[in-house]
């Protein structure tokens, strides 16, 4: 079963980065909210500029960031796995109307190989826009700043946190493709879902200046949970055994999340793959 | 000869209420190419779907190389290779590329799938396209790939969903030739469906019919086309003076003689048989010849008799589905 896993997903893998213009609009997304979000959605815009109180506003409200983008960084990585993954499930959808899938099914393939390949190239590929967003956050002036005592210790924890949100989404997105039979019809679920998820989180502004039923909602969204976690490590290198804490229960809420969702994603994948 | 495909009562009702197929039976023998026609709708597709395993059978039972479709799925997805109506070989694959994902994918491994692979490609003329990406194919080519693709694990049956769709005249023979040695060489089971009615005369040992869900008839192509075409003569007069209808139909193996002015239409199970004592006959009346043709019967009547309307009808319109697909495959 592996094996057939492996090599379904490097074929899609194999797909993805032979054709360029599957990549480029997932980056092109992840610069744009940077900039856009990063320089409109700024705290530090709304306080009259040489008063000097900019700064301040993101110690005290932003968890001490250096810059609002540093602030971001973490959600926009969020936000960019949150969509990829969800918008990713359309060539498994492709598969199916193309027949593809077909014939998977009546090969010797393993079901759970199938369902979990498309897990795991799922989450490859919205791993690398990841990455490759933190990269450009990195790049861009007055971007993401990374504090001297960062280390690779910090980045493997980032996206130790991002791999598990990843996971869980992976699990249910994928999950959701197989079910769906059309393209139309994921588009529209896919946009129910994500712009909840993405809102109603801690991905731009602090959960503490939110009204309580709001606050309710985004304490327990996967999504506040990673960048919560992200965040930590981003914003202040090594950890106070407090902020150890909570890393620690954001990590653990994420794995529960991702397995919760892995059983759950599980079931939906065989009843999509039964005969019909 | 054992039969590796059997039918017995097979029934498919999706939702609870639409009958795709109602109770067909029929069997395919080993090294036997079975062709399976019908119209759209007809019941053709659910019918390989349930053999394939893609669907569940509601009724009925079927076995594939002597694996019972329902209780062991798993059996039958290993002696079979599908090649489906649709091209899914991925585009930005090499042909090689496309073959060693299929061998994986069917645990052929190694020396065994490299050497299979060759052989293949070889055996269908793409060995030299093979490095190139399968976006540069032509249709036949793909076509050509697609067929080999079911083949890597060597299976008992073949399942061919209208392997020429889309194709021209000439590709289209090339791909008979082709599926005609895999099954003389190989001794290659195969089971397909066609739009083209010459193409199952060609190549089809026996044929079965289905419409509406039911078989309306199986057989050989001559078995069916003596049982409902039969052959025609056409005979012309210099003139039509005196009505040798009755005179015609009188005749021994004659089956039903229609005039039209001097044109007679004679239909008749073998023209071989009958053709001497007409020609004396008239001959014998003191008529003139002025021409006389005979044409053998087509699949084309057979179906036009059995179903009540012709395959070309719906060709036209059935082949659309298809043709989305292919243009779906290029836009990817």
């Amino acid at each position: 079963m592996i094996d057939e896993t492996l090599a379904l997903t490097f074929r899609a893998l194999r797909k993805w980065v032979r054709n360029p213009a599957s990549i480029v609009p997932g980056l092109f997304t992840a610069i744009f909210y940077l900039l856009l979000f990063g320089s409109s959605f700024n705290p530090a815009n709304l306080i009259p500029s040489g008063s000097g109180q900019g700064s301040s506003v993101l110690q005290t409200v932003f968890g001490g960031a250096p810059t609002y983008i540093t602030y971001l960084a973490p959600a926009v990585i969020c936000i960019i796995l949150v969509f990829n993954m969800a918008f990713g499930g359309i060539d498994l959808v492709l598969d199916r109307q193309l027949g593809y899938l077909n014939s998977l099914l009546t090969a010797p393939v393993p079901r759970a190989a199938i369902y979990l390949s498309g897990v795991a190239q799922n989450l490859v590929k919205v791993l690398i826009l990841g990455m490759l967003t933190f990269v450009v956050a990195l790049l861009i002036p007055n971007g993401l700043k990374l504090p001297g005592s960062f280390g690779v210790v910090n980045f493997v924890g980032i996206f130790l946190a991002f791999i598990l949100l990843g996971l869980g989404l992976s699990f249910i997105f994928t999950a959701l493709a197989l079910t769906v039979r059309s393209i139309d019809s994921l588009v529209a679920i896919v946009n129910f879902l994500t712009l909840p998820v993405m809102f109603m989180s801690n991905a731009f502004f602090p959960i503490s200046s939110f009204p309580s039923w709001l606050r309710a909602i985004a304490n327990v969204n996967p999504v506040t949970k990673a960048n919560e976690a992200a965040r930590l490590l981003v914003i202040n290198g090594s950890l106070s055994s407090s902020q150890a804490a909570t890393y620690g229960w954001d990590m653990a809420y994420l794995l529960v999340f991702a397995v919760l969702l892995g059983v759950l994603g599980s079931l939906a994948a065989r009843r999509a793959l039964r005969p019909e | 000869m054992t039969d590796i495909i059997q039918a017995d009562g097979l029934t498919k009702v999706y939702r609870g209420k639409v009958k795709a197929v109602d109770h067909i039976s029929f069997h395919v023998a080993e090294g036997e190419i079975f062709g399976f026609l019908g119209p759209n709708g007809a019941g053709k597709t659910t019918t390989i779907k349930m053999l394939n395993t893609l669907a569940s059978i509601t009724e009925g039972r079927a076995t594939v190389a002597g694996h019972d479709v329902a209780k062991d799925p798993g059996a039958v997805r290993k002696s079979i290779g599908v090649v489906p109506q649709e091209l899914t070989a991925d585009d930005e694959l090499s042909g090689t590329e496309n073959m060693m994902l299929m061998a994986r994918l069917h645990q052929v491994k190694g020396a065994t799938a490299k050497a299979r692979i060759s052989t293949l490609l070889r055996l269908v003329d793409l060995d030299e396209a093979a490095g190139r990406k399968v976006k540069t194919y032509s249709g036949g080519m793909r076509r050509r790939l697609q067929l080999i693709m079911g083949l890597l694990h060597e299976p008992k049956v073949l399942f061919l969903d209208e392997p020429t769709l889309g194709l021209d005249v000439q590709t289209r023979s090339k791909m008979w030739h082709y599926i005609k040695g895999l099954n003389k060489e190989r001794g290659l089971t195969v089971f397909m469906t066609t739009h083209y009615l010459d193409e199952a005369d060609s190549l089809c040992d026996r044929i079965a019919i289905i419409d509406h869900g039911t078989i309306k008839v199986s057989g050989t192509p001559a078995e069916l086309k003596e049982a409902h075409g039969g052959d025609i003569i056409t005979l012309t007069l210099t003139d039509d003076k005196e009505d040798l209808t009755g005179f015609l139909s009188a005749i021994d193996g004659v089956k039903a003689v229609t005039r039209d002015g001097k044109v007679y239409r004679i239909k008749l199970p073998k023209t071989e048989k009958a053709l001497p004592a007409i020609v004396a006959g008239v001959v014998q009346k003191e008529a003139e010849i002025e021409e006389i043709t005979f044409s053998k019967p087509t699949l084309d009547q057979v179906f036009l008799d059995v179903v009540g309307r012709s395959m070309r009808d719906e060709g036209a319109a059935g082949s659309d589905s298809g043709w989305e697909n292919i243009k779906m495959e290029r836009a990817r």
